[in-house]
């Protein structure tokens, strides 16, 4: 396996405006088979501009995007083949059951989907007896389970996770976390966005922190707390005398609130 | 890993089994939009005689029509690209033209069904026959009209992003077409608004409907009306598509 192939998604270069505003500005990351990369911003830093030109829903200005060894401008469908996404708000049709919303995303990415399957399925996201319920009446916990349920019906190699624990209670996103990891243990890589520093620390194994669209560090969250950890920027933001990578990420960010 | 990616038609027929499904589980609407027009016909019983059951029909299929393409079409559209339906769609790996042609064949399907009760309707309640041609012709005709009517609701969501805009507009344009319509086209509202109202989507509409239930009436202003039909069509969805935008933010 050459080294191109180690990489499940691959951005060079990427550019996205709109009108005058360049919302990304020269971004460069790859996501590796078996890693699970946070992406981490503050609000308007580019995070979703990024994961949008990725998904395929906004066109790049410039740049090149790379799934799977597909690229994204010429063979699109291939490349959304090999990518399973969590968007961030509900996006199934409210009055579609449960079983009914998996069966048409199943057609949609070339699954066969059995009876027994179905049930197989729906067991390992603990919604069996739920099966017959129709997807607006759930609740945003249940929802979300759905949600990377549908994102990973076809095993991609990248998954994308857009905030996919905002609103989630513990139980729940502790749940997501190792369902987030088996993901990584089948090989397959993960590209999360997250505002959770805790989240970013307790799972991702890279981390790149974006700010102004441009990405400003990425490295392990354990090397990046290492070599901020006696920058003037972070060391005046950290409490009780501990460096956390949330004190890095507000030291290189700044502490103004963003809007 | 090469991942597989299922053909066009195997993915048109899954989005369309949803679609369906989602139109099953609101029927309540379609009931509604399907009383109007019968409705008519059964109010109308009395003056069958004096208005002519071309004109009745014709009148009781426009407004079906206007009401699936100005009410269901725009709302469900604007309803579901709020929640972000849509590009959980556009991330999959689906040709983006077969989501919009799913919902849309899911639409000419309700036009044939509004078409085949306003024929039920006609018979039952008024004891209305027309030719065996002049029924097959009517819903040729009246799959062309109500595409007139479902471009004119790609153009109000291609125009407006916010679903309870969407909802008024489409509220208030159902209202000018039905009221505006009926009265103008009776001549209660003079000769001007009356002409004015023939070569209207409305009119020209219900002017190929007319004519294809009377086939032998039809004439030079029936081809006209068939030409301004395809024209309309043509303007408001190229507009409509042109402006339409996948997420409401």
């Amino acid at each position: 396996m050459d080294i191109q192939h180690q990489y499940v998604l691959q951005v060079a270069d990427l550019q996205v405006h709109y009108g005058h505003f360049q919302a990304v500005k020269t971004v460069a990351f790859g996501v590796r088979s078996g890693e699970i990369f946070g992406l981490l911003g503050p609000n308007g830093a580019g995070k979703t501009s990024t994961l949008s030109a990725i998904e395929g829903l906004v066109r790049p200005n410039a740049g090149q995007i790379t799934v799977a060894g597909y690229n994204i401008a010429t063979h699109a469908l291939q490349a959304r083949a090999a990518m399973g996404v969590q968007l961030q708000a509900t996006s199934f049709q409210a009055e579609l059951t449960i079983s009914e919303i998996v069966r048409l995303y199943g057609g949609i990415y070339g699954v066969t989907i059995s009876t027994g399957y179905m049930q197989q399925l729906l067991e390992g996201i603990e919604l069996a007896a739920a099966a017959g319920k129709r997807y607006g009446q759930l609740s945003g916990g249940q929802q979300q389970r759905v949600s990377l349920l549908i994102a990973t019906i076809h095993q991609p190699q990248l998954v994308l996770l857009d905030e996919p624990t905002t609103g989630l209670d513990p139980q729940s996103r502790r749940h997501l976390w190792q369902r987030m990891e088996q993901i990584r243990e089948q090989g397959n890589g993960v590209l999360l966005t997250t505002h959770s520093m805790e989240e970013a620390e307790a799972v991702c194994d890279r981390i790149a922190i974006i700010d102004h669209g441009s990405i400003i560090a990425i490295d392990t969250p354990e090397a990046l707390i290492e070599k901020h950890r006696h920058d003037p920027a972070v060391v005046s933001v950290s409490r009780k005398g501990k460096i956390t990578l949330e004190d890095v990420f507000i030291g290189l960010t700044g502490s103004a609130i963003r809007a | 890993m090469q991942k597989n990616i299922p053909k066009t038609a195997t993915v048109l027929a899954f989005l369309l089994q949803a679609d369906f499904t989602t139109q099953w589980r609101n029927r309540r609407s379609f009931i509604l939009v399907l009383l109007v027009p019968v409705i008519i016909l059964f109010t109308w019983k009395s003056a069958i005689d004096k208005i002519g059951a071309a004109f009745a029909f014709s009148t009781a299929i426009s407004i079906g029509l206007v009401a699936i393409g100005l009410m269901g079409y725009p709302n469900s559209i604007a309803r579901d690209r709020e929640k972000g339906v849509f590009q959980r769609l556009r991330v999959a790996p689906v040709p983006r033209w077969s989501i919009m042609g799913s919902r849309l064949v899911v639409q000419l399907a309700m036009i044939l069904l509004v078409t085949l009760c306003v024929y039920a309707g006609g018979y039952y309640f008024d004891h209305i026959t027309i030719s065996p041609a002049g029924y097959v012709i009517t819903i040729f005709t009246a799959l062309l009209g109500g595409a007139v009517y479902l471009s004119i609701g790609q153009l109000i969501v291609g125009l407006i992003k916010n679903p309870e805009t969407v909802n008024s507009t489409a509220r208030l344009i159902y209202f000018l077409f039905i009221m505006v319509g009926i009265l103008g086209d009776l001549g209660v509202l003079g000769v001007q608004i009356k002409q004015l109202i023939n070569w209207s989507p409305y009119g020209v509409v219900k002017a190929i409907l007319a004519g294809g239930m009377d086939h032998a009436k039809w004439n030079k202003d029936t081809t006209m009306a068939l030409a301004a039909t395809l024209g309309y069509t043509m303007v408001f969805a190229t507009i409509g598509i042109r402006k339409f935008k996948w997420s409401a933010k």
